[in-house]
């Protein structure tokens, strides 16, 4: 199986780095305004949850791919993505315009 | 990070009338404009796709199953799905803003449209464009 079960370390790890964009950067939350920031070319990096509906996620992947975004699957669903977020609703996907102080960016694709 | 929404970029319709036929992107206004407060595009698109033509089909009736029909629409970027291909067809003398503002020069401008797809179309080039999308 490609990319073994992930560790709780790298899971956490992402968890600190998406609460340090919340407080520091520019994000948007929400299906529609993913594919906005897309369009826009703002958009830097897009996290899904695993519960994500297939045909949205390939539709969000086939966007970031077309605007050669990196796209992360958050290991966990809409709800725990939302928590993460710092949010009281669930969030099935987030994209990041501005990373402020954190290294989200630079270190997720090549975990991703 | 990389525009898309770009001059040539091959998008299918979805929504509206033209909902599931493909067209190219003409020109792009991305922060919109003061009528249309939004991100939209002009493209020119295929209303009636050409027919399957075969190899034992007469001169007469390839011709005839070739006929495209064109549209030329401003329309939404969020009734766009944008796809990764493109289609280097020179429109931008025929279709523009102005060409929609009156019936007879939209229908000048489509039926211009119309000729340039029919003669892309017979040379064999772009094949996924003219094709009807199944759904």
């Amino acid at each position: 199986m490609v990319a073994a079960k992930k560790t709780k370390k790298t899971h956490e790890s992402i968890n600190n780095r998406l609460a340090l964009v919340m407080k520091s950067g520019k994000y948007t939350l929400g299906y529609k305004t993913v594919l906005k920031s897309l369009r826009s070319s703002k958009g830097k990096l897009v996290i899904i949850a695993n519960n994500c509906p297939p045909l949205r996620k390939s539709e969000i992947e086939y966007y970031a791919m077309l605007a050669k975004v990196g796209v992360h699957h958050y290991n966990g669903n809409n709800v725990d993505l939302g928590t993460a977020c710092g949010k009281y609703y669930r969030v099935c996907c987030l994209s990041i315009i501005d990373p402020g102080d954190s290294d989200i960016i630079k270190s997720m694709p090549s975990d991703h | 990070m990389v525009k898309f929404l770009k001059q040539n970029k091959a998008v299918i319709i979805l929504q509206g009338r033209y909902a599931g036929r493909k067209g190219v992107i003409v020109r792009s206004f991305d922060d919109g404009t003061r009528d249309r407060p939004y991100g939209h595009c002009l493209v020119a698109g295929i209303a009636k796709y050409p027919k399957k033509v075969i190899r034992k089909d007469s001169a007469k009736k390839t011709a005839k199953k070739s006929r495209v029909k064109a549209f030329i629409k401003l329309v939404n970027y969020s009734h766009l799905m944008p796809t990764r291909y493109t289609l280097d067809v020179d429109l931008k003398d025929v279709v523009s803003l102005e060409s929609l503002q009156s019936r007879d020069k939209k229908v000048t401008a489509a039926k211009e449209t119309k000729a340039r797809f029919e003669e892309r179309f017979k040379t064999g080039k772009n094949r996924w464009f003219f094709s009807k999308l199944r759904f």
